[in-house]
């Protein structure tokens, strides 16, 4: 069944959009509000006017002391690696941010950081770049701004963002379509293995083949993540058969 | 249900004991809760006495697990059951006759049962897909291209469920059947050895 993708604005009961800017939002005193979490590439109705201010304002909203906090841990060259992992997602050069690896390096170099602050360092610092674009910040702009906004950041880290931004940041191109992929996430790829349960605490005589497989993907936020799961051989035939008819249709279409 | 004492032949307790195997598999299976000794007692044999439904309660449901244990096909349950009728205590050659009838007509559905009791990771309970156009894009060169939007629930049994929202361009399910031929390639030479 083919539908066509329909502008967000077209359709009846949008869901929240995030674009990660500042303009009057859904809250009821009518005041200043942050749209949303991850500066996701979407852009809603009220654009907000194109100044560092915006940047300022919305660097305000977020809790930054945190992030700061663990940004500190993080050495220069890594620190280095997820802006530009970050900023290539942002120009769609790559499907997603793999936070797990870096993490898993990160330990193993002894720095006490979790996969879970270093996707919300990953998310800021998108948010942070989504914004300078949409507001047409030079990296002067940017990191005055930030710096201005959070003492606290080390110098090391503003001198990455600038360096990152000034060499990439004119490259990010800000869809004024508005894309809704705020529940799509990307496949990247899979892995499975096939297995016989033979016997259980209930069962002796089990004797069942069952494929496991884990499949790699990209949230819309940008995060690699991997889901896992069981399939019996009725249920992987099935499973084939509806891929099978997926590449039919994309053929003829 | 009247007990089958009360009747005239044909076989001793024939239907009330089925019906017993039937609820002893209600509970142990089936996962229906509710199916007490009292219940089944009450409703399948209420002549008898507490004790002595227990310990027939005990011995059918002894059987039963032992022949869903180890998936007994034809020739292991008659063997099984011979000997049983031949043991001090066992059981008599009719109700014998009940439970393997039992056994063929609950075979399939208890050993699905069995199986679906040690699933304990996540299982796709369902897939749904459709075929969008992109009409916007961020490369010019994906206009009008077709991607197909799949949807998969995943999750525990009897938990909630999580539902997977993937795109695929043409390229990326071509990916994904050559990955689904390899474990099907696999999975062939699996059934085929054993």
């Amino acid at each position: 069944m083919r539908s066509a993708r329909q502008p967000i604005s077209a359709r009846p009961q949008a869901p929240p959009i995030s674009c990660g800017g500042f303009h009057r939002g859904r809250s009821q005193s009518g005041r200043w509000v942050l749209c949303g979490g991850s500066g996701a590439r979407l852009v809603c109705g009220a654009m907000a006017s194109g100044s560092a201010a915006v940047l300022a304002r919305a660097l305000e909203a977020l809790d930054l002391d945190g992030a700061t906090d663990k940004i500190n841990l993080i050495p220069q060259d890594f620190f280095a690696e997820l802006c530009e992992q970050v900023i290539q997602h942002l120009n769609h050069k790559i499907s997603g941010i793999n936070t797990g690896e870096l993490c898993q390096r990160l330990q193993t170099s002894g720095i006490e950081i979790n996969v879970g602050d270093l996707a919300k360092i990953a998310n800021i610092i998108s948010f942070l770049f989504s914004t300078a674009a949409r507001n047409n910040l030079s990296a002067e702009e940017l990191v005055a701004t930030l710096s201005n906004a959070v003492s606290t950041l080390p110098k090391h880290a503003v001198q990455v963002i600038h360096h990152v931004w000034n060499e990439q940041g004119k490259s990010i191109s800000v869809s004024e379509d508005a894309r809704n992929m705020a529940t799509v996430g990307q496949f990247i790829d899979i892995s499975w293995k096939l297995g016989v349960a033979m016997s259980s605490d209930t069962c002796r005589s089990l004797k069942y083949p069952y494929v496991t497989v884990t499949l790699k993907v990209a949230d819309p936020s940008g995060q690699v993540t991997n889901k896992s799961f069981e399939m019996t051989i009725p249920q992987f035939k099935n499973f084939f058969r509806q891929f099978k008819e997926m590449a039919a249709v994309l053929e003829t279409v | 249900m009247a007990a089958a004492e009360q009747q005239p032949p044909p076989p001793e307790g024939c239907r009330p004991l089925s019906a017993l195997l039937g609820g002893i598999a209600q509970a142990a299976y089936y996962g229906k809760a509710g199916i007490t000794e009292e219940l089944l007692r009450g409703q399948l044999y209420p002549e008898a006495a507490p004790e002595e439904f227990r310990a027939l309660r005990a011995k059918m449901g002894g059987l039963l697990q032992s022949i869903a244990s180890a998936d007994m096909d034809l020739n292991q349950l008659e063997a099984f059951l011979t000997a049983q009728t031949k043991k001090q205590g066992g059981i008599t050659s009719d109700q014998a006759a009940v439970i393997a009838k039992f056994w063929k007509n609950h075979r399939i559905k208890i050993r699905e049962s069995l199986i679906n009791q040690s699933r304990w990771d996540n299982v796709l309970k369902n897939m749904n897909w459709r075929v969008d156009m992109k009409s916007q894009s961020r490369h010019i060169d994906q206009i009008n291209t077709p991607v197909a939007i799949v949807e998969m629930e995943l999750g525990k049994n009897r938990q909630e469920s999580e539902f997977l929202c993937l795109e695929f361009d043409e390229a990326k399910v071509n990916q994904m059947l050559k990955k689904l031929s390899e474990i099907e390639e696999s999975m062939t030479l699996l059934t085929q050895t054993t």
